[in-house]
């Protein structure tokens, strides 16, 4: 009945984002009960096999362990056990999800409430989340040769634009105030002995 | 040292002028992070948790503990002014809250969830401060069948109550415990999972990990978002003085929900969410005007009270047994952890500046909301219109910054960057991801339970059942386990004698 309440209120993303500890997943994943409903099954097998694979790799690296006795256990015997758990759930959740599900003759529920997602199925921008992963990838491979002010300073400008600040000089002002006032706190004050690379004898 | 010779002492730590002052900030930042959507306090906390290597682990426990009892107050604040919940506790408080502001009484609706807050936060205190010093005399007859019983079954409680698919929460459970076994195993210095990597030697830092999962990921969910309109409602400060008729309403609801919330929070798994919805689901049941979904005063008390009351409840497994029952306080534990304090039964003996400190702290943090909260409250509300586009390349900027800053390692930051994109599939694909968290920080200590364990009993492995503690323990963990299994059985059983 809660959960009812509170689907039929909210815009779906806004429940969606508080989903960290799950509690809301069941009435949620109902809601994906269409064609998005597709992508997660798939995504879902794949990530399975996927978990299944590594259990496996696990699994025999650690049989490579040695074992030890019950009365004495070595290195490898805890490691034995739980890649057989990785190797049981991730064959249980792909037989889940490949399985076809039981019919209740009930129709998918649906929200009483037009939703943004509902309302617009293409909603979700996932083309920022691969442009965010490749700016933190780019920081991270630039931050010791290049340094972290020029890094950070670049990183804020694009991270700004990708989170929809479309102009380029308040996006600079506003990078390099977050930059300097980044660089006293952590570098100056806390001495955090962040990489100065190609600054170090400007700053250094 | 007693009770009450402790909490004396604990105040005499906590009034000191700079753990107030980190009792303050905890305080405004939990606030600030409850009203903003997107970031928990759970992510928040890893965010901080590098920062407070350069702390006394007390100051650092302080302001966790503010940060997350000030996140359950800020949250109820845009729930009501503007149906947003700050964070997932919150999500009940919008149905009567939002009703009642619709109506005009969100003056009312704050402060009641503020009283209610701080009412049920000093019970559940009070619960703490006589449960934790028993529950941990108890603990030290403990050994290590029993406390990986309790790590066990806390895992299985925890996979059951999050309302997700039980395969996929112990597979999560699984991927937990095989992270950590990465590293020098303690016993016989034998390398596993290192890849010759030396930097795998210490195994996977936790911090890495929490970032990674809850604040990177956080980003990156928020990041695919549409933006959406906000029409904030202003509440002036006379209009928060609720009705004497209000007042009876809500005393009920706000004691119910205390005791909801503290017994709730006792359990391992998202308690704060759940225990808000146990108490919403009563106080409807109780009513009798029909006014619920309408803006019933007792949707918005029992609630806030519940979730207040399950915070402090969390802390009795973490202060008395050294376990966390949930992510939140696996953080709050690494804070003990990385100055090389490990939490348990004797933490209230030999750290007594600690353990009481931080109670008597939550006191004076609960007081400390409820004074600055309620006046102040246009003002937080405010806060929601940061733009996103400021708001999400500073948390960004605190997580590459902070997690280079501990061991001064880029390896720290691949890990932290690859967990945020793993935190983000999982999210997508409806896994939950406090198991996987918990498991990895209890992973270690059932390892050495059950080496321990194995050692002691000659390799008796009947030894976790005959001893019976560990037994009973391990006995409540089957039927939680096997439950849905027997009624999904039985049902049908039952209907065809019918």
């Amino acid at each position: 009945m809660v959960f009812q309440a509170v689907r039929t209120r909210f815009p779906l993303r806004i429940v969606a984002g508080m989903t960290e500890w799950g509690v809301l997943q069941l009435p949620l994943a109902s809601l994906f009960f269409n064609k998005k409903g597709a992508h997660v099954k798939i995504g879902s097998i794949v990530f399975a096999g996927l978990i299944l694979a590594v259990g496996l790799v696990y699994e025999i690296m650690a049989l490579n362990m040695p074992r030890g006795r019950l009365s004495y256990p070595g290195p490898g015997l805890f490691p034995v056990i739980i890649g057989v758990f990785i190797i049981a759930t991730a064959l249980g959740c792909l037989i889940q999800e490949i399985l076809p599900r039981k019919k209740t003759g009930e129709s998918p529920p649906t929200s009483p409430v037009p939703t943004q997602d509902s309302a617009a199925p293409g909603g979700r921008n996932v083309r920022k989340t691969f442009q965010l992963m490749a700016l933190m990838i780019g920081y991270t491979l630039a931050l010791k040769p290049v340094g972290f002010l020029i890094c950070i300073l670049a990183f804020l400008v694009i991270a700004i634009r990708i989170f929809g600040y479309r102009r380029w000089f308040p996006a600079l002002a506003m990078a390099a105030v977050i930059a300097g006032i980044s660089y006293v706190s952590f570098v100056l004050w806390l001495k955090v002995p962040l990489p100065l690379g190609i600054l170090e004898e400007v700053l250094g | 040292m007693d009770l009450f010779s402790g909490l004396i002492h604990g105040f005499s730590v906590a009034l000191t002028p700079m753990n107030l002052l980190f009792g303050f900030s905890g305080a405004v930042i939990g606030t600030i992070i409850g009203i903003l959507p997107g970031l928990g306090p759970l992510g928040t906390m890893a965010l901080l948790l590098s920062l407070t290597y350069g702390f006394d682990p007390t100051a650092g426990m302080i302001l966790f503990a503010g940060i997350y009892f000030g996140a359950m107050y800020g949250g109820s604040t845009t729930s009501i002014l503007l149906n947003i919940p700050g964070e997932a506790a919150s999500v009940v408080t919008c149905i009567e809250g939002y009703q009642m502001a619709r109506r005009g009484r969100a003056g009312a609706a704050l402060a009641v969830a503020a009283v209610g807050s701080f009412v049920a936060g000093t019970i559940s205190l009070i619960g703490l401060s006589f449960l934790a010093p028993t529950l941990a005399m108890a603990a030290l007859k403990f050994g290590p069948a029993e406390y990986l019983a309790v790590a066990l079954v806390g895992l299985i409680i925890m996979s059951r109550l999050t309302g997700g698919n039980l395969l996929k929460s112990l597979m999560m459970i699984a991927l937990g415990l095989a992270l950590g076994t990465v590293g020098m195993e303690t016993v016989a210095g034998y390398m596993r999972y290192t890849f010759k990597q030396p930097l795998l030697a210490q195994g996977i830092d936790f911090l890495p990990v929490a970032m990674g999962l809850f604040g990177i990921s956080e980003v990156l969910v928020t990041a695919e978002e549409p933006a959406g309109n906000m029409q904030l409602q202003k509440v002036r400060f006379w209009e928060l003085w609720p009705t004497l008729v209000e007042w009876k309403r809500s005393f009920g609801p706000i004691i119910r929900g205390s005791f909801i919330g503290f017994f709730v929070g006792l359990v391992p798994g998202p308690s704060p969410v759940i225990s808000t919805m146990v108490s919403y689901s009563v106080e409807s049941r109780l009513d009798k005007r029909g006014e619920f979904g309408k803006g019933a005063i007792e949707g918005v008390a029992g609630p806030e009270a519940a979730n207040n009351a399950s915070v402090g409840a969390a802390y009795v497994p973490l202060m008395a047994l050294g376990i966390p029952f949930t992510p939140a306080m696996a953080v709050v534990m690494a804070v003990l952890l990385i100055h090389g304090i490990n939490p348990g039964p004797l933490l209230m003996t030999e750290k007594p500046d600690l353990f009481w400190g931080v109670i008597a702290s939550m006191y004076i943090g609960n007081f400390m909301l409820l004074v600055f909260n309620l006046p102040l409250v246009g003002v937080f509300a405010n806060i929601i219109r940061t733009p996103l586009y400021l708001l999400m390349p500073i948390v960004l900027l605190l997580c590459l910054i902070g997690v280079y800053s501990v061991n001064n390692s880029i390896l720290d930051i691949w890990l932290m960057t690859g967990f945020g994109l793993l935190g983000y599939l999982l999210r997508r694909l409806k896994y939950d991801l406090a198991p996987l968290v918990l498991a990895l920080v209890l992973g270690p200590m059932m390892e050495r339970s059950f080496r321990e364990a194995m050692m002691i009993s000659r390799g008796d492995l009947s030894v976790f059942l005959s001893r019976p503690i560990s037994g009973t323990i391990l006995l409540v963990g089957a039927i939680v386990l096997a439950a849905p299994l027997l009624i999904a059985w039985i049902k049908p059983l039952i209907r065809r004698k019918v």
